[in-house]
């Protein structure tokens, strides 16, 4: 309603203006005849007033842009207070949907309790089982163990017995034995006594007959060794079944109790796992208990929004309902300032079109005021002229006047015909004056209009001078740069000593130090050249002859006895190198020699700290047994390489080096069996 | 008066370019006292024989001021390379060689500027590079072109340097002649 209340206002205001505009120009006409004072007056209170409504109009605009801006904040506004409502609905519903979640979950968590409380106690239960299977096991092992030990003794006495027996069987056996003996002894005996004749047979037979008995006796010791061994294994058999029927008892018991234990570990593990599940869940329902209570504190926020608004909202639906008439009412206004921004439009246009016309009227009345100011100094004028010529006819009337008046007293036509003269000769003077003055101004125009040729002319030439002057100029200081560069060459080639041969020459004494110092120089280097030559070629000859000769040239090289003491006393260190080296030859000769007869080995040096020793008694000539000397020189530790010779040798190399370490031993013992070889084959 | 000033400062002045650049050993060279300082003079008599000639000779040309530079080069005997060049350009008013008036400067400001020349010429040695080698001077002396030589004295060539670095040293000037002094020396392939 204020809108089109404003509305209104603009649109008296613009028919005010329009009529504040007709009614200067009524005015402005009506008061033209009058001297226009008092129309100019109205015409700058009328102007006031226009600016006055303009500026009126200028601020119901400005208001009208406010009031819009306050809608558009207001509408904002409202648009957060439904996204925010929206946004509590949403909240509010997934709160909900949480609490039912959080119950369903704590059911589920009892559930889980309950399960895991069974889960223990079977886990218990099973471990006890397992205690009292494993003390069971214990216990049966133990008696498998006091079986056995049982079983070895009563074997064992079974054994005795059977020893016994056996022994029985063999005394009782030895006994036959001797019985049958003594039986023989008897029957020879008995023979002997009785048939001293049948002697020739019966030894024979009872040879024979004691032949017989001996392989039976044979035979039954035989027997009775295979008799005793059977009745041990037999004796033996029923108790090992035995055994072996509680041992396969006791293994199927104890895999069930294996088997009992793997499932009792599963269990275990499947319990843990849910545990582990169990305690996450907890977790999570912290969190979960948290967020509630977040979205409980949101939630009694948002209902304190509703409370501290003051919109009597106790449900969201309050809100929605709300929330939608305030979009009615927003579109509404909407509209509405749509139409209104329309109208304002439409009136700004109109304004536009009118200020060309307000400006066109305003400088048709600035033209009309400018008019009726000319048209008022003209009138000022003519009021003047008037004014002059009205005095002057009073003038002319009074003096005719008192012509006629003195014209009664005398005759007044010669003193007027005086006048006349007077006059015309005033006229035509001030009209040669003037054709004098006008000659003399044309004059003067055609001169200043020569003037104005010439200048002309001069300008042009001063450009040209100005033009060749700057070109002048450019050319000055380039010659100047040039004449500055020259110089300095100039200063530089005289400095460094440059002469112009034209003018000048350069001097010097003859005898100058520098040439005197060259001949000096040159005849140094000839003396020096000659030095070096000299002394060349003798020291040629000394190497050629190795004998110094006397030359003319003063040399200085010591004196000849010298030499030849020195060179006796070489002689004599060569003569005894010569002998020791005979001596130590002889000498070595004869150690070695010596060596090898009295040990029977040569020992030869073939590479340094190897040492080959061929035997007196070797096979072949190759035969040799190679040592290296290890540890630092004169050690004495050896070590035998080997060689075929001595992989033939392994025995001795094991017994006598490996076993007894001794190097002079394992010699010997080679010396030995090669002789033993010689002798032999 | 002013001269023989002239001349004595210039025989100074090579006295002391050989001395300090070491062209005859030190030992040879004995101190004098001028001009309020202590200089350096040649014992040697062949070096004393050859400055005197010069010397004379150039007092007649500068007399007649046909002199143009004195220049005193060093050279490396081995190398046969000049390796520095002290050069005395000599401006001679010609229009006071014959009047005998004194003129404005008085002898005192002359000596001053000679010593220090000569003192220049001491400092400059400390960035003159080293002669190492041995060397051997002469003097040269530019002249005008139509003067006549005696029989001792021949043309040579100007004797430049070949790659030089030019220093400019200060003048001193005599109410006769202006003496510019400048060292140029072979540049060294470190720089």
């Amino acid at each position: 309603m204020d809108d089109m209340e404003d509305d209104t206002t603009i649109f008296s205001t613009l028919k005010s203006f329009k009529s504040f505009i007709s009614c200067p120009d009524r005015s402005l006409l009506e008061t033209e005849p009058a001297f226009g004072r008092s129309g100019l007056q109205n015409l700058y209170t009328k102007r006031v007033e226009l600016e006055e409504a303009a500026e009126r109009v200028r601020s119901h605009t400005s208001l009208l842009q406010l009031t819009q801006e306050k809608q558009q904040m207001e509408l904002s506004h409202k648009r957060a207070r439904i996204e925010l409502e929206k946004e509590a609905n949403s909240s509010s519903r997934d709160l909900q949907r949480e609490i039912d979640r959080n119950r369903e979950l704590l059911l589920q968590i009892r559930h889980l309790k309950e399960r895991e409380e069974k889960a223990n106690q079977e886990l218990n239960e099973q471990v006890e089982n397992n205690k009292a299977l494993k003390r069971n096991f214990e216990e049966l092992h133990k008696k498998a163990n006091e079986k056995d030990s049982k079983l070895s003794y009563s074997s064992i006495s079974m054994m005795c017995g059977t020893l016994r027996d056996v022994r029985n069987t063999g005394i009782k056996y030895q006994v036959s034995e001797k019985k049958r003996k003594i039986e023989k002894r008897m029957l020879n005996l008995y023979f002997t006594s009785r048939n001293s004749l049948i002697c020739a047979l019966l030894p024979l037979m009872c040879a024979v007959h004691l032949q017989e008995l001996e392989r039976r006796l044979a035979l039954q010791e035989q027997d009775s060794v295979i008799v005793k061994n059977m009745k041990s294994e037999v004796a033996r058999l029923p108790e090992l079944e035995r055994e072996i029927k509680r041992l396969r008892e006791e293994n199927t018991f104890l895999r069930e109790t294996k088997e009992n234990n793997s499932l009792l570990r599963e269990e275990t593990e499947g319990l843990r796992r849910k545990l582990e599940r169990v305690e996450r869940v907890m977790e999570e329902k912290l969190k979960v208990e948290l967020e509630k209570e977040k979205l409980e504190h949101e939630l009694q926020a948002w209902e304190n929004i509703g409370q501290s608004t003051g919109l009597n909202i106790r449900k969201p639906e309050d809100l929605s309902r709300e929330v939608i008439q305030i979009q009615q009412r927003e579109l509404n206004l909407k509209q509405q300032n749509y139409t209104l921004n329309s109208s304002i439009r439409s009136v700004e246009k109109t304004r536009t079109e009118l200020m060309p016309e307000i400006a066109q009227l305003r400088a048709k009345a600035q033209e009309e005021q400018k008019k009726r100011e000319n048209q008022d100094s003209l009138v000022r004028r003519l009021q003047k002229r008037v004014l002059l010529l009205t005095k002057e006819r009073d003038g002319m009337r009074a003096i005719l006047e008192s012509y006629d008046s003195e014209l009664a007293a005398s005759e007044y036509s010669p003193q007027l015909m005086l006048r006349v003269k007077e006059a015309e000769d005033m006229l035509r003077k001030v009209q040669t004056h003037n054709t004098e003055m006008e000659t003399q101004l044309s004059k003067a125009q055609e001169e200043a209009g020569t003037f104005k040729l010439q200048a002309q002319m001069v300008s042009v030439c001063v450009c040209f001078f100005r033009q060749k002057i700057e070109e002048l100029e450019a050319e000055r200081q380039q010659l100047e740069e040039q004449n500055n560069i020259l110089e300095m060459r100039l200063e530089r080639h005289n400095l460094q000593g440059d002469y112009d041969p034209v003018k000048t020459k350069v001097v010097h004494l003859q005898m100058n130090p520098t040439s005197i110092a060259k001949q000096q120089r040159t005849e140094e280097v000839e003396q020096l050249r000659v030095e070096c030559q000299r002394l060349r070629d003798r020291l040629r000859k000394i190497e050629a002859d190795g004998v110094m000769t006397t030359d003319d040239t003063t040399l200085i090289i010591p004196p000849s006895q010298e030499i030849l003491n020195l060179r006796k006393q070489m002689e004599s260190a060569e003569l005894k190198n010569q002998r020791l080296k005979e001596v130590f030859q002889k000498k070595i000769q004869e150690f070695r020699t010596a060596c090898y007869v009295l040990t029977g080995y040569q020992i030869d040096i073939t590479v340094e700290n190897q040492y080959r020793l061929t035997s007196v008694y070797a096979e072949h000539m190759e035969d040799s047994l190679l040592f290296k000397s290890t540890g630092s020189v004169g050690s004495g530790s050896m070590q035998l390489l080997e060689t075929d010779f001595s992989r033939t040798l392994t025995g001795l190399v094991d017994l006598h080096l490996f076993h007894q370490k001794s190097i002079p031993v394992f010699l010997s013992a080679v010396t030995i069996e090669l002789f033993s070889h010689q002798t032999v084959t | 008066m002013k001269r023989v000033l002239c001349l004595l400062s210039v025989a100074f002045g090579i006295n002391s370019i050989l001395y300090q650049r070491g062209i005859y050993p030190a030992e040879t060279f004995t101190r004098v006292t001028q001009y309020d300082m202590s200089l350096q003079l040649t014992t040697d008599a062949m070096l004393k024989n050859y400055l005197t000639n010069v010397i004379s000779q150039l007092k007649e040309w500068l007399f007649d001021c046909t002199v143009q530079k004195l220049v005193v080069v060093i050279t490396c005997l081995e190398t046969n390379e000049v390796l520095e060049r002290w050069q005395f350009d000599i401006e001679c008013d010609k229009t006071a060689k014959e009047s005998s008036a004194p003129r404005e400067k008085s002898i005192k400001a002359i000596q001053e500027e000679i010593r220090s020349v000569i003192r220049q010429i001491t400092a400059t040695v400390t960035f003159l590079p080293l002669l190492e080698t041995a060397c051997a001077f002469d003097l040269l002396i530019y002249t005008d072109k139509d003067l006549e030589v005696p029989e001792q004295w021949e043309e040579s060539g100007p004797q430049l340097i070949d790659q030089s670095e030019e220093v400019r040293l200060r003048s001193f000037t005599t109410t006769i002649h202006k003496v510019k002094s400048m060292v140029a020396y072979k540049r060294t392939n470190s720089t």
